[in-house]
């Protein structure tokens, strides 16, 4: 074959039967006599199967003994193949930007009845391929360093799991936690549901684990206030409020008993009450007490330092101040957790009106040991219930509260009887419920076994009907709705659903990611990765993509760390996007056009040379700022508009 | 008429519409062989110069087809393609290529039924059409 048109190229065109799956509807002596007679390639190989041991073997040879330099592969998807030839290539020292594939198995044969019209559209889209290759250029693998240390934001469980799974790696983990202590949803429970397994005791040894472990640092009473950089060199600004109290403070309690003040406890649902100088509960990490600001006498009017006379250890210091502190990470992940949610929207509920109607995280905190009243649903009241009624959905799949299921109430909905069950053992319940929904096995026994126990299940076809009553004179509380007698019980619990926490909206701006439609966190992929989000290196774990238990956050929390010690290895440079873009700085303008047409942030002004810049480390190379560009100043590597457009002509002409 | 045999050109992006074409070659999904894609990274990419060089270059039909608006692989390149072809569809009236000669459409990975459709939706406009007539000064600068 004669290759004077080719020029310094000499390319080869490999034309795979696909055993006959392509063969057998394009002509290949047809395409072959076309190619000759073209003159585009010097050399036209044919082989049954390319992507067989043998065929790699027959492009290896080829590609050598011919000493090519260009290599045209018409076959399958480039979806499925280039890469696998890419890397043959590679290894015959042949730049991966020199295999290019043309589609015409999935895009010709297979979609093409016509023997004549797909021979025609086969050609078209080789001579695409081979016109293109003319234009490409050499591509670089590029890599950078990477930290491999991990930031977590939230210590609940999954935060914590995270952490520890990662930490047994040596490297350092942050856990930033805004609250004052780490532990979590989990903490504000007894029980965990459906095994009913003791939450403390399950977290007492894994938070003491947490405080031991050199490689974990807890920065508490914190939050993040700005993130900067990309998978692999993250920089996070962080914010640690002051506590007042030193480190070396063993929370031995002797200021609470001094303390004047006291308001209600926010761990506690406002359940029960705390004093100005305080712990969530004995066994915190960190360990010390926190004097809140904005009660504490000291501060408001300076007549009190109580606290400082009785301290053992002169831990009290009440001018500790803000401290900001930056951390590199490569990776972070989100841990925040869920909010209860409310009922303010459902006065017919009667939640907060109604004396002894509580939602379930209430009713689990009353019956926790290590709860506001020591585990008694009414510590001043001696009176037993008798009876009790469950509403499952209390303020969920309606659009005055939460629109949707969040999937895991049912099986709370059936805690909250166990518990009853266990503080009352002669309690009637009654679950009021519509859908009933279990995501295991295990959770729909639970709720077999509580049936097989005596809870009533009443079916009610619409929630919203519910309503509860109790008028002055009423010794019980009324329950009443569509599809069943109206009910009359002493206690009522109302099983809410799981909001997304109320800091998402403001971490979600700080790390520019999206929030679906319920205002949880998009996972980067609903299947495949759902513990990713939309930024690579930014992970989810817990209730921050969707509502989930202790065990999913758990689960969730090792595929986390799982990813990220699989992609982040310390001491080895992370590989960047291969098709970047950039700037051509003699022909930009500085028009700007490109910045906001970048999903990435990854372009910037520099006022001093006035031209836009890409930061390579951050651009996914889509191209889009290419196609913004009104001075064609932006290439795009690979996908070039001179690439493209010898794209056109050859298929518009082939 | 009977002899016109349309040329169309699709501009694909690589992760989701790319992926619907590949998956319909799957199923076997049969279309008009005049249409032939080009492959981009992110319908994003597409510049409105290319369905311009394509109509240009002989094209009686171009189409750019992307993932679903929320899908993007790229987070909103897409977005910004709808922007720019919603423009474009505007401009390509004045040189004298009736709108309906380009389309603009979200495909998943997963619709092949919904890519094989779109395909023949396509075909059947640009026969109804027929072939693309460029004149006066736009067909003067066509051909240079």
């Amino acid at each position: 074959m004669p290759g004077s048109k080719t020029g310094d190229k000499k390319t080869v065109l490999f034309l795979c039967k696909c055993s006959s799956n392509i063969s057998n509807i394009v002509d290949f002596e047809e395409i072959k006599r076309w190619a000759g007679e073209k003159g585009d390639t010097n050399i036209a190989a044919v082989s049954n199967l390319l992507c067989a041991p043998d065929g790699k073997k027959f492009f290896s040879e080829v590609i050598k003994k011919k000493n090519v330099n260009n290599i045209i592969i018409a076959a399958c998807s480039p979806k499925l193949h280039e890469k696998t030839f890419q890397d043959i290539a590679e290894k015959n020292n042949i730049n991966m930007s020199r295999v290019r594939m043309a589609n015409i198995r999935e895009q010709c044969a297979w979609v093409t009845a016509d023997k004549n019209e797909a021979t025609e559209k086969a050609k078209s889209l080789i001579n695409a391929a081979i016109k293109r290759s003319f234009l490409s250029e050499d591509l670089k693998r590029r890599t950078m360093k990477a930290y491999s240390d991990v930031l977590i934001i939230g210590g609940g469980i999954a935060g914590i799991e995270t952490a520890r799974t990662i930490s047994k790696t040596g490297r350092k983990v942050y856990i930033v936690e805004k609250n004052i202590t780490i532990g979590g949803s989990v903490m504000k429970t007894e029980d965990l549901a459906p095994s009913m397994e003791c939450s403390p005791c399950l977290m007492a040894p894994i938070l003491s684990d947490v405080r031991d472990d050199p490689n974990i640092e807890v920065l508490a009473n914190a939050e993040i206030t700005n993130i900067l950089g990309f998978f692999g060199n993250f920089n996070v600004t962080i914010k640690e409020k002051p506590r007042y109290v030193e480190d070396n403070c063993i929370a031995c309690e002797e200021c609470f008993k001094v303390c004047p003040v006291s308001v209600k406890n926010e761990f506690h649902y406002s359940l029960g009450e705390r004093k100005a100088i305080y712990t969530l509960f004995p066994g915190a990490v960190p360990a010390s007490a926190v004097i809140d600001k904005n009660i504490c006498k000291h501060f408001t009017d300076n007549s009190c330092d109580k606290c400082v006379s009785v301290c053992p250890f002169g831990s009290i210091n009440f001018d500790q101040e803000e401290k900001t502190t930056a951390i590199n990470a490569g990776s972070i992940v989100i841990s925040t957790g869920f909010k209860p949610g409310d009922l303010a929207g459902f006065p017919e509920l009667g939640h907060k009106s109604i004396n002894d109607v509580y939602t379930t995280y209430e009713l689990e905190s009353l019956l926790s040991t290590n709860g506001p009243t020591g585990g008694k649903l009414k510590p001043d009241d001696e009176k037993i219930p008798a009876s009790a009624a469950i509403i499952h959905c209390a303020g969920s799949m309606d659009s005055r509260g939460i629109p949707y299921c969040s999937s895991i109430c049912c099986t709370h909905a059936v805690k909250a009887g166990e518990m009853l069950g266990k503080v009352y053992p002669a309690i009637r319940v009654f679950n009021i419920h519509n859908d009933l929904v279990f995501t295991d096995p295990e959770e729909h026994q639970f709720y077999k076994k509580q049936k097989a126990k005596g809870t009533t299940f009443i079916k009610c076809f619409d929630l919203s009907s519910i309503k509860i009553t109790k008028t002055p004179d009423d010794e019980k509380i009324k329950i009443s709705g569509y599809g069943f007698e109206p009910i009359s019980v002493d206690i009522a619990v109302l099983a809410t659903g799981f909001k997304p926490a109320d800091d998402f909206k403001e971490l979600a701006k700080i790390m520019d990611l999206a929030l679906d439609k319920n205002g949880f966190f998009r996972p980067g992929h609903r299947i495949l990765h759902t513990t990713a989000s939309e930024q690579d290196g930014i992970y989810s774990a817990g209730c921050a993509s969707k509502p989930v238990n202790a065990a999913a956050a758990c689960t969730q929390a090792q595929a986390v760390a799982g990813d990220i010690m699989s992609r982040l290895i310390p001491g080895r440079e992370i590989e960047l996007e291969i098709f970047t873009s950039f700037i051509d700085e003699e022909k930009c303008a500085g028009c700007k056009m490109c910045i906001p047409a970048c999903p990435f942030k990854s372009i910037y002004y520099d006022p001093e040379r006035k031209i836009s810049i890409i930061n390579e480390a951050l651009c996914r190379g889509c191209g889009t700022c290419t196609a913004a560009c009104p001075s064609g100043s932006i290439f795009a590597r690979h996908y070039t508009d001179n690439e493209i457009n010898a794209e056109i002509e050859g298929i518009l002409h082939g | 008429m009977a002899d016109f045999k349309p040329k169309i050109v699709a501009f694909l992006c690589n992760w989701c519409s790319y992926e619907g074409a590949d998956k319909a070659g799957g199923q076997k999904l049969n279309y008009y062989a005049g249409i032939k894609i080009i492959r981009v990274m992110c319908s994003g990419r597409v510049d409105p110069y290319f369905v311009l060089k394509a109509f240009r270059e002989g094209a009686d039909g171009v189409m750019v087809l992307g993932c679903h608006p929320g899908d993007c692989h790229y987070r909103k390149g897409n977005i910004s393609a709808l922007k720019r072809m919603r423009l474009l569809e505007k401009m390509i009236v004045q040189f004298g290529v009736e709108r309906e000669r380009f389309m603009l459409d979200w495909i998943s990975a997963g619709e092949s039924e919904k890519f094989q459709k779109t395909a023949e939706k396509m075909t059947s406009r640009i026969l109804n059409l027929g072939p693309l007539k460029l004149e006066g000064y736009v067909k003067r600068k066509a051909a240079q």
